[in-house]
C-alpha cells in the first residue's frame, strides 16, 4: 500500500504529461477535422469562456450562478460597455442600433432584424421582462444605505419601457433618481426572451417594482423580499433549449467542452465567419497554458502566468496583446494595529519595498509596478491629474536609507544584527497575509518578505485558505497587513469607494457620508479626515461626491483624493493588472490588437459582432 | 567503580545486537547505499536549515538554468533550487517522522491491549478503531486547513497520525492475538506475570520487527500524503517544503508546458523517489535482523 502510494507521488508527471499529450492531440484533430478553420464560410473558433467554467448539466440560463450562457456568444445586452474611464457611458452596439439619453431616461433603437434563434423578433416585451428580471436579481432597485435617491453607479431605477413602434423603445428612469451611469446599466442588462422567461415572473411583477420604488418602507421592504425569493427561482430555472440572440446559439453540452453554431436568425450573421464555436472547459491557469502551448486555442482570455510560459505561447504562434484591467494589487493595512496607524511607518514600507522587483515574480507577465499609489491605475492617473499635480505625487522609489530616517523619527531603533525595534523596544515583526491558490500574491509575499526581512524587519508570508475566509477574517480586524484589490476601476468612484467605502467605516445616506470606526466592515481604520497640503478632506465625502459627479468634472475631486492616498498610504499599490491574452491566425484573421483596448476587454463574441474575426 | 563495571556489561549485552545489525547492514550493498541514503536525509533534515537559514531571492535570474552558482538552477522568485530541497527537507521528514511516531505508538497500544485482553476491551478498542479508520483523512486535512496553517510539522504530523493508526492496530491485535495462544506466554501467565510485565515484556519485543518494518513504510506512505495535500494546494502552506515546490513548479512556473521549470519540478521528486528507494533497500536488512529464517539463511 505504501509503496503503491509513493508509486503514485512518482509517476504523477509522466502520466499527467501523457493525458495532456492525448488531450492536445484530439484536440488538433477536431479543429483540422473542421476544413482546419480556415474555410471562407468558416470554421470551428476555439477559446474559453473567461467568465465561467464549463458545468455539463447546468442550466441555459444566464441568471444561473454557473450558467451554459456565453456572454458575446449566446448571451446578448442592448449594448456592451468600452470601459471608457473618460465615457462611462460609451458602449458598443448589442441588440440596440443606437440609443439616445434622454432627461427621463434612454430612447433605444433596436437592431433592424434583431431576432431570437427561434426565428422571432426581438420585441419590447423581451426588453421589459429582462428589465423585471434584473430587480429580482439585485442589479436595479435601490442601494441599500443610498436612501433611494441616488444611485452609486451599481443599480439603474427603471420605472417604466415603452413601446413607441418601429422597434423603438423608451426606458424611463425613475423620477427624481440621479444616476451618471443609467445609460450604461441599462444597456448593459442581460436581454432574455420574454416566450421563455415571462411564465417564470409573477404577472404582477411590475406593480411589485413599483412597491419597491414607493415612499411606503413596509411596502418596499416586503416588496424587495418577494422580489429577492422571485430571483432565486428565476436563477434556478432550467429552460428546454437555448433560444439566443447573440451571434451563436448553444447546441452541446460536455464535461469538456461547450460547442455553440452559428445563429443563422442573428442580425448580422454576414459579419460572423465562424461557423461554429467551441468553448474548453478549465479547471486551472496551467490547463489553458497547456491549450495555448499546444496551439489549440484560436484566442485565450486574460490568464495568470509566468515569463517562460508567455514565451512558450509565443513560440507556438501566438501574438501577444495587451489591454489596460483596472484592478491593482496593493498591500493593505489595519491601521488600527501599531505601528501601521504611524503614516511615518507606511511610508517607510513604501519605502523598503520595490515594487518592481516585486512584480517581476509575482505578476511579470499580466503586471505593470505600480508607478504610484494614487487608489487608481496608472493610465487613470494619467488622465486625470495633470502633470504637476503628477509630479507633486512621491513615487516611493526604493531608498532603505529614507525608510531608516523615517522609522527612527517615528521612535523606532535598529540593534546592532540590523533588527529593528518598536518605539516600546519590542522587535518588529510583520505577518504578511495572502490566500490560497493566488499564485502571484503568494510568489510577490515572498520577495516582499525577503526585501522587508533584508532591511531588518522580520517578515513573514502567511496563507489563509481561501478568500472567502480571508475576507471574513480580513473584515474582522484579523490582519495587520495583507493583499488587497484596489483601483477597481474604470469607474472612478467605485476604485476610492474600495478605500474609503464600507471597508473604512463610511456609509452614504442620501449624499452624506458619515464615518464610524466601530462599524463591523470596518478593517482599515483610517481618519475620518486627512490633512493634505494644509487642507482637511474627508475622503469618504469626496468618494460619495464622485459618484454624482460627471467624470469631466471629477478632476478636481480625484486630485484631492490622489494626494491623499499618495501621502497617507492607507495601502500601497504594488501593480496594476494588465489583460493579457493571446490569439493566433491559424485559423482566423483580423484579430483586434494591442491599442482596441474596449474590443480587448470584451469576449471574442462582441469582436465577431462587430466585423472582427474573418475566415482566413 | 561499580557504575563503570555495570556500563561495560551493558555494553558487552549490547554488542551483539550491534554486530548483528552491523553484518545485516553490510552482507549486501544494496542495504548499505539504503542506510546512506536515509542518513543523508536525516542529516540534511537536521543540518541543511543551519547552512542556509532564509533563502536569497533575485528577481532577475527567474528559472536560471543549472549552473556553478546554482546547481539545480533557480525557481519563480530567482532562489537557489538546492537551498530550497535542503532547506524543505526538515519539515517533510519531521513531519513524516511525527506522523509514523503516532501511529506506532497509537496503533500498537491499542493493537497490544485490543489482543491481549480480549473480550470487551478487545470490542471497544476495535470499535474505536473502526471509527479511525472511516475518518477520510483528506478532507479532515482540508476542514482543518480553516483553522491551521499546517506550517509546523507538529500539526501536520499529528493530524496524519491520528488519522493512520487504525490499520496499524488492527494488524498488531492479530498478531498479539496468535502470540498469546504461544507456549511462552502461557507460562508467563502461568507463572502470575502482571499483563503489564507481559505486554511489555513479552508482547512487545515479539512484534518489533513488524512494527519496524511498519515505522519505515509509514514513513514512506505519510511522506506521500504530506507532499501530495502541498502540491495540490488543498493546504495552505508559509514555508518551503518539497511538496510546495512541486505546486510551484507546476501551476505557477508552468513545469509541464515549459522545461524552464523542469528542474525545479524534479529536484523534490527525484529526493522522494530517492528517499523511498532508501527505505525499501534498507527494509531488507530490518527483515533479516528480526526474521530468525532469514538470519539462519543468510
Amino acid at each position: 500500500m505504501s509503496r503503491q502510494r509513493t508509486l503514485v507521488a512518482g509517476l504523477a508527471a509522466a502520466v499527467a504529461l501523457t493525458a495532456l499529450s492525448a488531450c492536445s492531440s484530439s484536440a488538433k484533430k477536431t479543429n483540422n477535422g473542421d476544413g482546419g478553420g480556415a474555410k471562407k464560410d468558416g470554421g470551428v473558433y476555439t477559446s474559453i469562456d473567461a467568465n465561467y467554467q464549463i458545468t455539463a448539466g447546468a442550466p441555459m440560463n444566464p441568471f444561473n450562478s454557473s450558467p451554459n450562457m456565453f456572454l458575446g456568444y449566446d448571451q446578448m445586452r442592448l449594448g456592451f460597455d468600452k470601459y471608457n474611464p473618460l465615457d462611462p457611458n460609451d458602449l458598443f452596439p448589442g441588440l440596440a442600433a443606437s440609443w439616445t439619453a434622454t432627461d427621463t431616461g434612454l430612447t433605444v433603437q433596436l437592431q433592424p432584424n434583431a431576432k431570437w434563434s427561434d426565428g422571432t423578433p426581438v420585441t419590447v416585451a423581451d426588453i421589459k421582462t429582462s428589465l423585471a428580471i434584473a430587480y429580482t436579481q439585485g442589479t436595479a432597485g435601490p442601494v441599500a444605505g443610498a436612501g433611494g435617491t441616488i444611485v452609486q453607479g451599481t443599480n439603474f431605477e427603471v420605472s417604466d419601457v415603452k413601446d413607441l413602434g418601429g422597434g423603438k423603445i423608451e426606458i424611463d428612469q425613475l423620477p427624481g433618481v440621479k444616476n451618471l451611469y443609467f445609460q450604461r446599466l441599462v444597456l448593459s442588462a442581460t436581454i432574455v426572451n420574454d416566450k421563455v422567461y415571462s411564465p417564470q415572473l409573477p404577472a404582477d411583477i411590475w406593480t411589485q417594482i413599483a412597491a419597491v420604488q414607493g415612499p411606503d418602507p413596509a411596502a418596499a421592504k416586503a416588496a424587495a423580499d418577494k422580489l429577492s425569493a422571485e430571483g432565486k427561482t428565476i436563477a434556478a430555472f432550467a429552460p428546454a433549449k437555448d433560444v439566443s440572440a447573440g451571434p451563436f446559439v448553444l447546441t452541446r453540452v460536455g464535461p469538456g467542452e461547450a460547442l455553440l453554431d452559428r445563429n443563422q436568425y442573428f442580425f448580422a450573421v454576414d459579419k460572423v465567419a465562424p461557423k461554429q464555436v467551441i468553448l474548453r472547459h478549465y479547471t486551472g491557469n496551467q490547463q489553458i497554458w497547456g491549450f495555448l502551448t499546444n496551439g489549440e486555442l484560436d484566442s485565450s482570455p486574460y490568464t495568470s502566468m509566468p515569463t517562460n510560459i508567455a514565451d512558450q505561447v509565443v513560440k507556438a504562434g501566438y501574438t501577444r496583446t495587451d489591454a489596460p484591467s483596472y484592478v491593482s494589487a496593493s498591500i493593505a493595512f489595519n491601521e488600527k494595529q501599531a505601528p501601521y496607524n504611524n503614516t511615518a511607518v507606511r511610508q517607510a514600507l513604501a519605502y523598503v519595498i520595490d515594487r518592481d522587483a516585486v512584480t517581476k515574480v509575482g505578476e511579470p507577465v499580466g503586471g505593470i509596478a505600480a508607478p504610484y499609489t494614487t487608489g487608481l491605475i496608472g493610465s487613470q492617473t494619467d488622465a486625470f491629474l495633470s502633470s504637476d499635480q503628477k509630479s507633486a505625487l512621491n513615487a516611493y522609489k526604493p531608498d532603505p536609507a529614507k525608510a531608516a530616517s523615517l522609522l527612527q523619527g517615528a521612535g523606532f531603533t535598529k540593534d546592532g544584527a540590523g533588527q529593528w525595534h518598536l518605539p516600546d523596544g519590542s522587535p518588529w515583526t510583520i505577518t504578511l497575509q495572502t490566500v490560497n491558490g493566488f499564485s502571484d500574491w503568494i510568489a510577490a509575499s515572498t520577495i516582499v518578505a525577503n526585501e522587508l526581512t533584508a532591511f531588518g524587519i522580520k517578515t513573514t508570508p502567511a496563507i489563509t485558505a481561501d478568500f472567502a475566509t480571508y475576507q471574513k477574517e480580513m473584515g474582522a480586524g484579523k490582519y495587520a497587513v495583507g493583499w488587497w484589490l484596489t483601483a477597481l476601476g474604470p469607474q472612478t468612484d467605485k476604485a476610492y469607494n474600495r478605500i474609503y467605502g464600507a471597508a473604512d467605516g463610511f456609509s452614504v445616506v442620501n449624499g452624506k457620508a458619515t464615518h464610524s470606526d466601530t462599524s463591523p466592515a470596518n478593517w482599515f481604520h483610517t481618519p475620518a479626515t486627512y490633512t493634505v497640503n494644509g487642507q482637511t478632506i474627508d475622503p469618504g465625502q469626496l468618494t460619495a461626491d464622485l459618484s454624482v459627479t460627471p467624470v469631466a468634472d471629477q478632476k478636481p475631486i480625484i486630485a484631492q483624493l490622489a494626494a491623499a492616498t499618495n501621502q497617507e498610504l492607507p495601502m500601497i499599490q504594488i501593480w496594476n493588472y494588465t489583460k493579457v491574452g493571446f490569439f493566433t491566425e491559424k485559423h482566423f484573421t483580423n484579430f483586434p490588437k494591442t491599442g482596441s483596448d474596449a474590443l480587448l476587454l470584451n469576449p471574442p463574441g462582441v469582436w465577431m459582432m462587430q466585423g472582427y474575426i474573418q475566415a482566413k | 567503580m561499580a557504575a563503570t563495571a555495570a556500563l561495560s556489561t551493558r555494553l558487552r549485552n549490547r554488542r551483539p545486537a550491534l554486530n548483528a545489525f552491523r553484518k545485516a547492514v553490510t552482507r549486501k550493498p544494496g542495504r548499505l547505499i539504503g542506510l546512506g541514503i536515509i542518513l543523508f536525509f536525516v542529516l540534511l533534515a537536521i543540518c541543511g536549515p543551519w547552512f542556509y537559514g532564509s533563502l536569497a531571492v533575485d528577481p532577475n535570474a527567474i528559472y536560471a538554468a543549472p549552473s556553478a552558482d546554482h546547481w539545480l538552477g533557480t525557481d519563480f522568485a530567482g532562489s537557489d533550487v538546492f537551498q530550497e530541497v535542503v532547506v524543505g527537507a526538515r519539515y517533510v521528514l519531521s513531519t513524516a517522522a511525527l506522523a509514523a511516531l503516532f501511529t506506532s505508538v497509537l496503533g500498537i497500544t491499542v493493537g497490544l491491549l485490543a489482543g491481549y485482553h480480549r473480550g470487551f476491551l478487545d470490542s471497544a478498542l476495535m470499535r474505536v478503531t473502526d471509527f479511525v479508520l472511516t475518518i477520510p483523512g483528506l478532507p479532515l486535512l482540508i476542514i482543518l486547513s480553516t483553522v491551521w496553517s499546517f506550517g509546523s510539522p507538529w500539526q501536520m504530523g499529528l493530524v496524519l497520525g491520528l488519522t493512520g493508526w487504525g490499520g496499524v492496530a488492527r494488524a498488531v491485535r492479530s498478531q498479539a492475538l496468535t502470540l498469546r495462544e504461544r507456549g511462552f506466554l502461557e507460562a508467563a501467565r502461568g507463572l502470575g506475570l502482571p499483563s503489564r510485565h507481559i505486554i511489555v515484556k513479552e508482547l512487545l519485543p515479539n512484534i518489533a520487527p513488524y512494527v519496524a518494518m511498519h515505522l519505515l513504510l509509514s514513513v514512506i506512505a505519510f511522506i506521500g500524503a504530506e507532499v501530495g495535500l502541498f502540491f495540490l494546494g488543498l493546504v495552505p502552506f508559509s514555508s518551503t517544503n518539497w511538496g510546495v515546490m512541486l505546486n510551484q513548479a507546476v501551476f505557477s512556473g508552468g513545469a509541464m508546458n515549459s522545461p524552464d521549470a523542469l528542474v525545479y519540478l524534479l529536484s523534490p521528486l527525484v529526493c522522494i523517489l530517492l528517499l523511498t528507494l532508501g527505505i525499501v533497500l534498507f527494509l531488507d536488512a530490518i527483515d533479516e535482523l528480526f526474521n530468525p529464517r532469514l538470519r539462519e539463511r543468510a
